[in-house]
């Protein structure tokens, strides 16, 4: 019950907070919360595969470039208007979500990690060689069309997609299919012995994950308007998303959101003392932490931070 | 009359050692059957079998008559048999009403978002097992063995299989648990359960029988009443020399 109260509360106030902020913060803020935003997007999305059924992906920036990427080909190159190229993108990504998935289904553990970034690298090659009057070839894509103009409307795009996605990943896992998805994650066998076929959820779950990836990439790119291989296919881009989902608290959904803030303000705070890669280095070192003394992420700590106010306040 | 359950032939081998060696059984409905046999004769071996977590050499496994070898382990859970195992296996971070909830879901994905869960049908499968209703909500990690085996029995239920495999089902209990455990084996079987049970605890073990078959090193080496297996030469001396 404590629960249940403490998880209307948080998400009421951040819903509210998040329509009112561009009133209070400056155009760079919006900028970050934007980015935030869409990391909160591919957090979930990770979540939803591997928070849950515990087969770690190491590949989303794979399935977030085909959707990146074909909504930028399409909308470019063949003047696909946006309305055609984005739902296109979801689907092409799910697409391309079942060929990594049906070698990977039947490995487990760090094997399942391999080959997912195995995608995420051939990938990269694939753009660079493969047709580069389509893909841009290694200086990537400029000047695709971008859906909102100025920093507020990037923002509440961005907001309303990130909600959306938030919001329906909730109700859906509300249901017993995110009962049975966290069951596989404790213990598969015993899924399969409660009469389950956790093939049929596990392509369900990756398949999930990679609608929204590929619509999280969609958007992305074309809030961005350019698209850079060597950004996208980037290990520590992957590495973010990650520690945000681990960060915050997975096999929830505000868990992954919250991590996703909390690592882009970490971000952009420590852009001034440390400029270069070694940010990443500060993040990876408090993941570590956190992951060692509260693997259940900053949403448990929280939670228990707010029932000891309660207890403490009642006492 | 098709059996329930047969086993014909049954053969497992892992290297050179043959843990199920040409064994033949059959079941039929509503009968409970005692497999006995020394620690390592391979019980547990014909159990992950019949599911299909192992599959066989040779040999054929039919359920109502329908050959199963060729299914997978949910398939066969579905076709009406389901098993409990030695070291129970429940979903660690989940309660115990929502273990059983996993028990209790249809195969069928789109079914399992639009329908709820059947909250009345955990609780009442909670309290037959002797949980209590304040059970339902605590985890595995605070449940003591006996709770565990109990929560084990709930989920095989759940998932309304014709025949059940109970692997040491007595295996960890206090007196008082057992008798529960047996009652409710008691209960099922008069309501036509057919069962195939695997216990250490042979005293326990006799009222829930109707016959037993003992093996040895993965061979037959007794069959019939549960007194006439017990008095056979080769289970005492594989008694004596075995556990
Ligand atoms: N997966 C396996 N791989 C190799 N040997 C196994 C495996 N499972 C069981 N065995 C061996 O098969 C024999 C029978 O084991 P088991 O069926 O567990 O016996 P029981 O349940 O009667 O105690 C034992 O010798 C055991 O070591
Ligand atoms: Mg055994």
């Amino acid at each position: 019950m404590g629960l249940r109260w403490f998880h209307y509360v948080l998400w009421g106030g951040l819903i509210s907070g998040m329509f009112l902020l561009p009133q209070v913060v400056s155009n760079g803020t919006l900028r970050t919360m934007i980015f935030a935003n869409y990391l909160a997007i591919f957090a979930i999305s990770w979540d939803v595969l591997s928070g849950r059924t515990g087969y770690v992906s190491f590949g989303h920036p794979f399935l977030i470039g085909i959707g990146a990427y074909t909504t930028a080909i399409l909308t470019k190159r063949f003047d696909v208007p946006v309305e055609i190229s984005i739902p296109v993108a979801v689907v092409v990504t799910m697409i391309a979500g079942l060929l990594v998935l049906l070698p990977a289904l039947r490995i487990r553990g760090s094997y399942f990690a391999l080959v997912t970034l195995a995608f995420m690298e051939l990938l990269y090659q694939l753009v660079q060689v493969i047709r580069p009057d389509l893909t841009g070839g290694t200086r990537g894509m400029s000047g695709i069309q971008t859906l909102t103009r100025g920093a507020a409307n990037g923002y509440y795009l961005s907001t309303a997609l990130m909600l959306s996605v938030a919001v329906s990943m909730w109700l859906l896992m509300k249901t017993r299919i995110g009962t049975a998805l966290a069951a596989i994650g404790m213990n598969e066998e015993s899924v399969r012995g409660s009469g389950l076929s956790t093939t049929r959820l596990k392509a369900f779950a990756f398949l999930t994950s990679a609608l929204i990836a590929g619509l999280g990439g969609a958007f992305y790119v074309h809030y961005l308007g350019s698209l850079a291989p060597r950004a996208l296919f980037d290990i520590n881009f992957l590495f973010t998303i990650i520690v945000a989902a681990l960060l915050g608290g997975t096999s929830t959904i505000i868990g992954p959101m919250i991590g996703a803030f909390f690592m882009t303000f970490l971000l952009e705070y420590l852009r001034p003392v440390l400029p270069g890669a070694e940010r990443y280095f500060v993040y990876g070192a408090i993941a570590l932490l956190l992951y060692m003394y509260q693997p259940k992420g900053l949403v448990e700590l929280a939670q228990r931070g707010f029932q000891r106010l309660r207890k403490g306040g009642l006492a | 009359m098709t059996a329930a359950l047969q086993v014909s032939g049954l053969v497992k081998r892992f290297g050179g050692l043959v843990a199920t060696n040409d064994l033949s059984f059959s079941l039929q409905e509503g009968e409970s059957l005692g497999l006995i046999g020394p620690n390592g004769a391979g019980k547990t071996t014909v159990f992950s079998q019949i599911m299909g977590e192992l599959r066989q050499n040779s040999g054929t496994i039919e359920l109502f008559g329908q050959e199963i070898s060729g299914l997978s382990t949910p398939q066969r859970i579905r076709a009406g048999v389901s098993r409990t195992y030695q070291i129970p296996r429940p979903f660690g971070d989940m309660s115990v009403a929502e273990n059983i909830r996993v028990g209790l879901m249809p195969d069928d994905i789109w079914r399992m978002i639009v329908s709820r869960p059947d909250t009345d049908r955990e609780k009442e499968l909670a309290l037959s097992v002797g949980f209590s209703e304040t059970d339902l909500g605590r985890s595995p990690a605070e449940l003591a063995m006996g709770d565990l085996r109990k929560l084990e029995m709930a989920r095989t239920m759940a998932t309304a299989p014709r025949v059940m495999l109970l692997d040491e089902v007595f295996a960890g209990l206090t007196v008082g648990e057992i008798a529960q455990i047996s009652d409710l084996i008691q209960s099922m079987r008069k309501d036509g359960m057919t069962f195939l049970i695997v216990s250490h605890d042979l005293p326990a073990l006799e009222p829930l029988i109707d016959r037993a078959i003992a093996i040895e090193r993965g061979t037959m080496i007794a069959e019939g009443s549960f007194s006439d297996v017990m008095n056979d030469t080769a289970v005492q001396a594989s008694y004596l020399g075995g556990v």
